[in-house]
C-alpha cells in the first residue's frame, strides 16, 4: 500500500466539478487499497512520510508547486508533475526550442528578445507569419498572456507588457480554428480526447468578453479515445515525448488536414464530466501510476 | 559574446555563461535554456539557477551533498513557523523577485510583517530557519571568497554543486560553526573593480579550455 499525498491550493476547490474530480481521485485510490491525503501549503513540511505526490495546483517554477515536486523527486518519490517537466511546460521558449530541435509539428513560431524590440524586426515577423500574429508570454496558462497583434502599435504595446517579466517572448501564426484538440497522456500512452471548443467569435479557448470582468470559457465536448484520429494521437505522443513521461494536456489545431502543435501543458486540468466523460478510467491509470 | 547574439547563434561547445542578471525568465537563463537545447554543456545549468534561487530547494540539496545546513520550515503559516521554530527566525522569501533574501524576526508582529513582505502580501510561503547566531554575507565567485577557511569550504561545496559562478552566500554562524542559509544573485552595481579583477581571471582560466561565453 502506497500513501499519495494531493498537493492543493485552496482554489482546487473553488469549481464543484474540479473539487468532484478530485474526489474521484481519491476514490479511485481508496478503491486501490492506497491511502490518498490532501496537502496543503502549511504541510510541506510532511512530504518525507509519503511514497508520491500527485501535484493539482497550477505548477510554475516560481509557485510553491515547485518547491513540493523538487522536494519529492530528491528524496526518490513519485511525483506528477515532476520537476523538469514543470521547467519545460511552464517556460513555452524552452518548449518550442525543443519542438524544433526534435522537429516535432507546430505552429511557426519565432523568438523575440527584449533588445530586438524595433521596427525592422517586428516587419520582419509580420512578413514571415503574416498579419495578424500572437504574442505568448513563456508563462502562459489558461489562455492568459496570449495576445494577438494586428499592426506594429499593438504589437509593441504588448510586447512591452510581457517583457515586463520575461526577456524572451514567442511570436506565432494566427491560426483561428474553431475548436483545439486536447489529448491527456501520461507515461506515453492516450489517457482522454477531447475538443476545447473556442467561444463564438473568440479566438482562444478562454476569453474574456469586452466590458464583462469574467472570464467566458468554450465547451469542452469529450470523446473516447479510441474514436480519435489516429494522427492526432501520433502527434500528440511525439510531441510529450520530447518532454518527459508525465502527465501532460497536449494543445492541439488541425490544420489543412494535419496536426500541429500548440503547446504540451504539465498539469493539465480535468474536471468532472468534462476531460473523464468518455474514458472514466483516466482516475485509475493515474493512480497505478503513482502507486 | 553578446547574450543576444549568442541567443541566435547554434554554436556548439561548452558554454560560460556569466550574465549578471541569471534569474529565471531573464536574458541570463535563457543563455544557459539555449546552451542546453543545443546540447551544450554549460555553466550553470537551467535547474541549478532555478533551483539555487529556491532557498528550501538549496538547502535540501546542500544539505544532502554534506553541506551543513540548519533545519527549515517551508509554509505560509506564522503558527507553524512559532510551534516548530520559536523564536528569532530568519524568513527567506521562496519567490525570486525579490532581491534581498532575508528578513529576522524575535516577535509575532515582526514575522507576521517580514511574511507579508517576503511572501509578496501572503500570495507566496516563506523558509524559515531558526536564528541562533548572526549572520555573514559575502560574494562568492566560481566557488572562491575572501573569508574564513571555514566559509571558503562551504562557497567551494556550494560552486561544485551548483556551479553558479557569481553569487552572494548568506551563512549563519552558531557557537562557531557556520551553516549555509541562503543564495543570492548579485547586481552589476555591487561589483567592486577588485571583483571584477576577480572574475577576468576565473574567466580567463575557463576559456584557457576553449570556450565562448556570454557576458
Amino acid at each position: 500500500m502506497s500513501k499519495i499525498a494531493c498537493f492543493v491550493e485552496k482554489y482546487n476547490f473553488s469549481d464543484h466539478r474540479e473539487e468532484a474530480a478530485l474526489a474521484n481521485f481519491k476514490q479511485a485510490a481508496e478503491e486501490r487499497g492506497q491511502e490518498f491525503h490532501f496537502l496543503f501549503r502549511e504541510d510541506i513540511s510532511d512530504i518525507p512520510r509519503f511514497d508520491a505526490v500527485f501535484i493539482r495546483a497550477t505548477t510554475d517554477p516560481l509557485f510553491t508547486s515547485y518547491i513540493v515536486s523538487k522536494t519529492a523527486w530528491e528524496l526518490g518519490l513519485k511525483v506528477i508533475d515532476d520537476p523538469e517537466s514543470i521547467t519545460i511546460c511552464a517556460n513555452k521558449i524552452h518548449q518550442y526550442e525543443l519542438f524544433e530541435k526534435f522537429n516535432v509539428p507546430r505552429i511557426p513560431t519565432m523568438f523575440l528578445n527584449k533588445e530586438e524590440l524595433h521596427h525592422k524586426r517586428i516587419s520582419d515577423i509580420f512578413d514571415a507569419l503574416g498579419k495578424p500574429v500572437v504574442i505568448k508570454a513563456p508563462y502562459t496558462s489558461f489562455s492568459k498572456y496570449v495576445e494577438k497583434a494586428a499592426c506594429e502599435t499593438s504589437f509593441r504595446d504588448v510586447a512591452k507588457r510581457f517583457f515586463k517579466k520575461s526577456d524572451v517572448l514567442a511570436v506565432q501564426k494566427f491560426t483561428p480554428t474553431a475548436f483545439d484538440w486536447r489529448v491527456g497522456v501520461l507515461n506515453n500512452d492516450v489517457l482522454y480526447v477531447c475538443k476545447y471548443m473556442i467561444p463564438k467569435g473568440r479566438w482562444k479557448h478562454g476569453a474574456k468578453l469586452r466590458g464583462k470582468p469574467t472570464f467566458t470559457w468554450g465547451r469542452t465536448v469529450s470523446m473516447k479515445k479510441v474514436n480519435a484520429p489516429q494522427r492526432l494521437r501520433e502527434v500528440a505522443l511525439k510531441a510529450c515525448s520530447v518532454v518527459g513521461k508525465g502527465l501532460y494536456g497536449v494543445d492541439l489545431k488541425e490544420v489543412d488536414g494535419d496536426y500541429v502543435v500548440v503547446e504540451v501543458n504539465d498539469n493539465p486540468s480535468i474536471y468532472a464530466g468534462y476531460e473523464d466523460l468518455r474514458d472514466k478510467d483516466l482516475y485509475g491509470k493515474i493512480i497505478e501510476y503513482l502507486s | 559574446m553578446k547574450p543576444s547574439t549568442f541567443l541566435e547563434s547554434s554554436i556548439k561547445d561548452i558554454t560560460l555563461n556569466i550574465c549578471n542578471d541569471c534569474r529565471y525568465l531573464k536574458t541570463g537563463y535563457y543563455v544557459s535554456l539555449h546552451a542546453e537545447v543545443l546540447g551544450n554543456s554549460v555553466i550553470p545549468s537551467c535547474e541549478n539557477i532555478i533551483d539555487s534561487s529556491r532557498t528550501p530547494i538549496l538547502l535540501l540539496r546542500a544539505s544532502r551533498a554534506g553541506i551543513p545546513t540548519l533545519p527549515f520550515v517551508v509554509t505560509d503559516s506564522v503558527k507553524k513557523i512559532i510551534s516548530e521554530l520559536g523564536f528569532p527566525v530568519v524568513v527567506f522569501a521562496v519567490n525570486p523577485f525579490i532581491y534581498d533574501g532575508y528578513k529576522t524576526a524575535n516577535n509575532k508582529s515582526a514575522l507576521y510583517r517580514a511574511m507579508k513582505s517576503l511572501g509578496m502580501n501572503y500570495k507566496f510561503a516563506v523558509c524559515a530557519q531558526p536564528f541562533k547566531g548572526e549572520i555573514t554575507s559575502f560574494k562568492s565567485f566560481f566557488g572562491k571568497c575572501e573569508e574564513s577557511e571555514e566559509l571558503k569550504k562551504i562557497s567551494e561545496k556550494v560552486y561544485d554543486l551548483f556551479k553558479i559562478p557569481i553569487c552572494r552566500l548568506h551563512v549563519q554562524k552558531v557557537e562557531g560553526k557556520a551553516f549555509l542559509c541562503g543564495l543570492q544573485p548579485v547586481r552589476a552595481e555591487e561589483l567592486s573593480k577588485l571583483d571584477l579583477n576577480i572574475i577576468n581571471r576565473e574567466v580567463l582560466l575557463f576559456s584557457k579550455q576553449g570556450e565562448s561565453f556570454g557576458v
